[in-house]
């Protein structure tokens, strides 16, 4: 176990100083993210008047899609940097050393999920900047970074099986652009009663981005309820179990010696 | 007990899809041994390293290395082997530096002694100038040593080298030739190479097997082998192809076999020199004229060709090959 630790420890700082190294490849996302936290609070904050947001900050509401669009944006990185070992044939340099199989994967997504955390915590930061105050104060916070570290680890864990299995760049980052659309198909400007079509209501109710949104914006704007954060760690742990466990099959069928 | 040791028997690797790239291989290699495997591309050199050091199960037969079975115990046999694959397995964006530190601490050093043997090998493979750079822009050369100090880290007891010089230039193939004659020499580490040289085989390597199409089909010193094929060489240089294919037709009959290679000829026969003035005669019948022509005793190149040509075409060992090499 010890030895475990050790190994994902250095798989982890070896991603993250890769990452630092290039920061090209997370400014953009991150950039990208905030845009729409601007964007969005200057063009959308007018409907905060209706009766429907109950006196809310638009701000407070939209926040929590500007978060998850950046960890999904961001969580490529932790596949991509995997395909990059394969194709540079490091990754087989790695298995001829006594590590862990398992750090060797793991090393990667860790690393992904802290450079989602730091990301959250920028754009907490900037909306501190534009006037954010969190209801439940300091607790709201851990809860909002939680989230955030959670659906990180998800979707780390999501790139990193797509990527193992189809084992080139392109089908990596691809394949976490396939998720954009859940961030549209919730409650993401407007309040969950307040969405017109009925389909989309379905799919929003569906949709376990609705329960992050949720939980983010009860923490944020309502102030401490157990009710709907709890649903919005019940919605990651499900997203991350999901996941990491595709991450695990496909890590198996690339570490494999047949 | 068996430590430095390499035991192969009845080795089989076949692919999903059907390609038999090991045929039922076998071979031992003592401790302290330096060992090549020498055959064309597509032989199976790189599959048979792969097996040995844990990266692919074969299909069937079996192999211990350092006295452990690949099947059953890859975790001990890592410990103990080095590995240069015939792919450097480098990280372009790390420095080698940090690539040979990474190395020592996946190995179990601490921190400390991870820094340590980096700086010393480092100066061994002499790396040190570039040793802060980041290995995309090594060039060539400088990445293969790099790759070949990484291998060592851990002070392996074998070493696994898969074509650890194709590509290089003169300089850099003898400063890794070099090192690993150290190695074996002083050291004592056993030594597995596989190449395409047979100059590297013959200069490095106390025993050799031949290798072509997944199957061994020689094993020997480089002196034996070249005693085995019993043959002179007459060897003829033409100023063009022309000249040459015509001198390939009026050649035939005379000597054993006789091989082109663009305008040079290699003629092989029991005695060479009895043959001279045959050959001579029937060039000149044919209107063409050599710009070169000497008897020579086998090379291992001689060695190499006849026994993987032969073995594509086992009873047409008389007919003219076309051989590129
Ligand atoms: N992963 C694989 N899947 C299917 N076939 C493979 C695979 N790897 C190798 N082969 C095939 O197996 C045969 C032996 O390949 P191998 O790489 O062992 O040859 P080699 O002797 O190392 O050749 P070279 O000198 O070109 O490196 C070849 O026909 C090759 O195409
Ligand atoms: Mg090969």
């Amino acid at each position: 176990m010890n030895k475990f630790l050790r190994d994902t420890g250095i798989h982890m700082r070896r991603n993250i100083l890769l990452t630092l190294r290039s920061p090209a490849t997370v400014l953009p996302n991150m950039i990208i993210s905030l845009f729409f936290l601007f964007v969005y609070q200057g063009g959308l904050s007018g409907i905060a008047n209706m009766p429907a947001f109950g006196g809310a900050s638009y701000l407070a509401f939209i926040l929590p899609v500007s978060v998850v669009s950046a960890a999904i944006g961001g969580s490529g990185g932790a596949g991509q940097a995997l395909v990059r070992d394969l194709e540079n044939g490091y990754f087989a340099r790695l298995l001829l050393t006594p590590s862990s199989r398992l750090a060797i994967v793991l090393g990667p997504m860790i690393a992904g999920m802290l450079q989602l955390i730091i990301q959250t915590f920028l754009i907490l930061c900037v909306g501190f900047f534009l006037g954010l105050n969190i209801k439940a104060g300091f607790a709201g916070f851990l809860v909002v970074m939680g989230l955030a570290a959670g659906f990180g680890l998800g979707f780390a864990g999501y790139s990193v099986g797509v990527a193992l299995r189809a084992k080139n760049a392109q089908a990596a980052q691809a394949g976490t652009f396939v998720f954009f659309p859940l961030i549209f198909l919730s409650s993401t400007f407007v309040p969950l009663e307040m969405i017109q079509a009925g389909w989309l209501k379905v799919v929003a109710k569906i949709n376990p981005t609705t329960y992050i949104f949720e939980g983010m914006r009860q923490v944020l704007i309502k102030g401490w309820e157990t009710g709907p954060i709890l649903q919005a760690f019940g919605a990651i742990g499900l997203l991350c179990v999901i996941t990491i466990t595709f991450a695990a099959l496909s890590a198996k069928q690339a570490v494999s010696r047949d | 007990m068996a430590k430095g040791t390499i035991e192969v028997m009845d080795l089989e690797k076949t692919f999903k899809g059907g390609v038999q790239a090991v045929r039922g291989v076998s071979f031992e290699v003592g401790q302290g041994e330096f060992f090549a495997f020498l055959g064309p591309n597509g032989a199976g050199k790189s599959t048979t390293i792969q097996i040995l050091t844990t990266l692919m199960v074969p299909t069937k037969g079996h192999a211990r290395v350092a006295g452990y079975d690949v099947n059953t115990e890859p975790d001990k046999i890592r410990l103990e082997i080095g590995v240069a694959l015939q792919e450097t397995g480098v990280d372009p964006k790390l420095t080698g530096r940090e690539m040979l530190i990474m190395q020592a601490r996946l190995f179990g050093m601490t921190s400390k002694q991870a820094k340590e043997r980096a700086a010393e090998l480092l100066g061994k493979i002499n790396l040190l100038d570039a040793a802060d750079r980041q290995v995309g822009k090594y060039s060539g050369g400088m990445r293969r040593r790099l790759d070949l100090a990484i291998s060592l880290v851990h002070k392996p007891t074998i070493l696994f080298l898969d074509e650890p010089t194709t590509g290089l230039d003169p300089v850099n193939r003898f400063a890794i030739w070099d090192e690993i004659r150290d190695l074996n020499r002083q050291n004592g580490t056993t030594i597995f190479l596989t190449t395409q040289y047979l100059e590297e085989a013959d200069q490095l390597a106390e025993r050799i097997s031949i290798i072509d199409k997944g199957k061994i089909v020689v094993t020997g010193t480089s002196a034996a082998l070249k005693r085995q094929i019993g043959l002179d060489v007459i060897e003829l240089t033409f100023a063009n192809v022309i000249d040459a294919t015509t001198a390939v037709n009026a050649l035939q009959g005379i000597g054993k076999d006789v091989q082109r290679q663009d305008t040079h000829l290699k003629l092989y026969a029991e005695n060479g020199a009895l043959l001279l003035a045959d050959v001579v005669r029937a060039i000149d019948a044919a209107h063409v004229h050599p710009t070169q022509l000497n008897v020579a005793p086998p090379s291992l190149d001689d060695v190499f060709i006849q026994f993987t040509t032969n073995s594509a075409q086992p009873q047409a060992s008389s007919v003219t090959k076309e051989v590129i090499v």
